[in-house]
This record gives structure tokens, sequence and C-alpha cells, in this order.
């Protein structure tokens, strides 16, 4: 127990002192910039260094010998879409606790209320869902 | 020139070139990946704002989710082909005069605006932008409009469910 | 940065957006211009929350402790949270639309004055 409030305390305390400015962001750019860098040159060394033999066999998709047709952008089922949608709505719920995370000792329990109520109302949503069947993939 | 002018000019040109670019590709899937770039590009002005909360959050909502599903309608509807119809090339160039003719009167306004003259955005300073003090303020000063959200978060759930079930 | 710059730069942004709006058919990409213009703003008042006169930049510690301009930031939160609501329940409407009329050209929504 005390093992853990002495991380606690540990942990608000480097909190603390690392206040952001965009300088900080500097690591993650050259992190960015080595990533898309690296994916980069490897596609691009592949594309020139590799032999090229383009025949049609050689162009097709592979499927396992069974031939392919049609493209791949096949017009999906309307189900796929209500998920989407509702997914982007539980996505911003998640934003939301964030920030609360964040301060969730100095709100105290006036903050937990306040999320419970949030919470609350996205539970009816999502039993609304549920009722509705929305998320049924089977017809 | 200091390095933070040069990021902030590079990126307004991305911002206002992919803008353009989402205007003018024909086919809807470039015109989403056009506008990932651009929200991409504004969360960098809001990190140089120093508000590092926005940028996450707009990386998040807008280009994490909002634009995944503007790609999945796309899809659902086979429109990678380009058949927009086309307007008329009368209409378009009324369009563009309308549209230039308002950025005119604004810039103008904002060129000429004694109020604006001296004042700078502060780049690279300030704590608001952190989450703790967005969080904390948002939830004790705006804790109403933080449960009035999550009422409309729960009609948004029923309308979209609504409006997109069958039968 | 002045904030001439910023005032500019989300006003061009905004008016790329109603150009847009004006000259496309299609209503997915009419409704990628509105989230467009919705970002332009939001930008803006991101700027305007740091904004302040260069004569008092001295004071700088005491604006930071009083939070000075949180509520703009604040703003802009609420802004992209509403917008993600307004877009799921747009394009339901938009897939109802194209699963009626098979096409989602705006111009088809002219019957709905008969």
């Amino acid at each position: 127990m005390q093992l853990i409030n002495a991380l606690l305390q540990a942990n608000t305390t480097a909190v603390a002192t690392a206040t952001g400015t965009a300088a900080d962001y500097f690591p993650i750019g050259i992190q960015l910039l080595f990533a898309i860098g690296f994916v980069a040159v490897m596609i691009g060394g592949s594309h020139l260094l590799g032999p090229k033999r383009r025949t049609a066999d050689k162009l097709e998709n592979f499927t396992s010998g069974i031939e392919s047709h049609g493209t791949a952008r096949q017009p999906m089922a309307i189900k796929y879409f209500l998920v989407a949608i509702l997914f982007v709505l539980f996505d911003v719920e998640v934003i939301f606790f964030y920030p609360y995370a964040v301060n969730f000792r100095d709100l105290g329990w006036q903050g937990f209320g306040e999320v419970l109520l949030f919470v609350s109302f996205f539970l009816i949503g999502f039993i609304y869902i549920i009722k509705k069947g929305a998320l049924i993939w089977e017809d | 020139m200091s390095i933070t002018e040069i990021l902030f000019w590079f990126l307004s040109v991305l911002t206002l070139v992919s803008a353009i670019m989402v205007l003018i590709s024909k086919n809807p899937v470039h015109s989403v990946l056009w506008l990932i770039a651009t929200f991409f590009a504004i969360s960098g002005h809001y990190i140089l704002l120093n508000a590092q909360f926005l940028a996450i959050v707009n990386l998040i909502v807008y280009a994490g989710a909002i634009m995944v599903l503007f790609l999945f309608v796309i899809m659902l509807m086979n429109l990678d082909v380009a058949i927009e119809p086309k307007r008329s090339m009368w209409m378009k160039f009324a369009g563009v005069i309308s549209g230039g003719l308002l950025l005119a009167v604004l810039l103008s306004v904002v060129r000429t605006s004694v109020d604006l003259t001296n004042k700078t955005a502060q780049l690279n300073t300030g704590d608001i932008g952190l989450i703790k003090n967005l969080g904390h303020t948002l939830f004790t000063q705006y804790a109403v409009p933080f449960e009035v959200s999550s009422i409309l978060f729960l009609s948004a759930m029923v309308g979209a469910v609504v409006i997109g079930k069958k039968n | 940065m002045p904030i001439q710059y910023y005032i500019a730069l989300s006003a061009t942004l905004f008016c790329i957006g109603i150009v847009g709006v004006l000259t496309r058919r299609n209503a997915i990409v009419i409704f990628m211009c509105i989230e467009l213009m919705l970002n332009a703003v939001n930008l803006l008042l991101v700027a305007f929350s740091k904004m302040q006169p260069v004569a008092a930049a001295t004071n700088t510690a005491a604006r930071n402790a009083a939070n000075v301009g949180i509520d703009g930031q604040i703003f802009v939160f609420f802004i992209m949270v509403v917008a993600a609501a307004e877009v799921s329940v747009g394009l339901a409407i938009i897939v109802m639309m194209y699963r009626n009329t098979h096409s989602v050209d705006v111009n088809f929504l002219n019957r709905l004055k008969n």
C-alpha cells in the first residue's frame, strides 16, 4: 500500500515539473521523420533495386489460384455504417476521459458525480442501441 | 527568421494547398485524404500555439474518427469512380467570384483595423492549452455544458439509429 | 506572430470552404467543406485565446496564472465534440438519401419543393 502511495506521489511530482512547450515535441518530430523516412526509403529502395519482370500472370493479385474478378471497392452493407457512426460517438466519449484522468484527484467526489452522470447518459443510449438491435450482424 | 516563423509559414502553406486540393480533386476519396492533410497541418498550428490537448483531440476526433466515417460512406456508395455531375461553368464562376469577394472584404478589414495593430498571438508559451488546466476548467466552470453535451450525444445516437436502420 | 496573419489564414480557409459548398454538387464533398469551415473557426479561436497586446508582453506570468483565454480553447473543444455528433447524423441522412435516390447529387433535393 505504501509502495503504491509512494509511486503515486512520485508520479504527480514528475508530471508537475513537466510543463509542455512546443519544443518538447522535437523528439516526436524526429521520430515521425525517421518513421516516414524509413518507410519511404524501404519502398523506394525495393522499387528501384528490385528486378522487374512484368508479365500478365505476375501482375495479377494472388488469390490462392482462384481467378479474381471485380475491384476491392465493393459497396458495403449498411450495418457496417451504423457501427462506424456509433464508434465515432463513443470515441468522443473517451476523449472526455483524458482530462478527467489527469485531474482525477483534484476534482474529488464532485467530479466523479459529473462523470457518472455523463456516462449514465451514454449508457442509456447504449441500452437503446442494444434494444433496437443496431449492432446485430445477421439479419 | 526564427524556426517558429518558418514552421508557421510552412504549416500555413500546407493548410491552404491541401484545402484547395480538397476542392479541386475529382475523386471523393482524394478529397478525404487531402482533408486529412489539412487537419494534420491545423494540428501543427495548435502545437505551435501550445494548445497541445486540442492538437491531439483534433487528430483523434477529426482525422481518426470523422474522416474514417467519410471514407466508409464513400466506399458504401461506391463513389470512388468520379460520377459527380458537373455544375455548369457559369455556376462555378459565380461561386468562386462570391467566395473571392468575401475573402477580399475580410482581408481588407483585417488589414486596416486599428484594433488589431500591435496584437500578437503568443507562440510556444503559456500553460492554458495543457490538458491539466483545460480539464480543471472543464470539470468545474463548464460542468453544465459538459453534461448537456452528453444529452446531445444521446440524441445523436438515437437519431443515427432511427435514420440509419432499415424498417 | 502578429494576430493578423492568423485571421487572414482562417479567413482564407473559410472562404475556400464557402467556394466548395457553392461549386460542388456531391453532398459528401459539400459536407467536407463545412468541416473545413468549422476548422477555420477553431483555428481562429485558438489564436485569439493566445492573443495579447505587445506592450503587455511582460506580465505573461500573471496572465498564465489567471488562465486568461482558456474559455476560447474550451469552446473549441466543444465545437469539435458537437461536430462529431453533427457528422454522425448528417452522414446517416446522406446515406438515406443515397438509398432512396441512388445519387448524392444535392440537386436531387430540389424535388423537396413540391
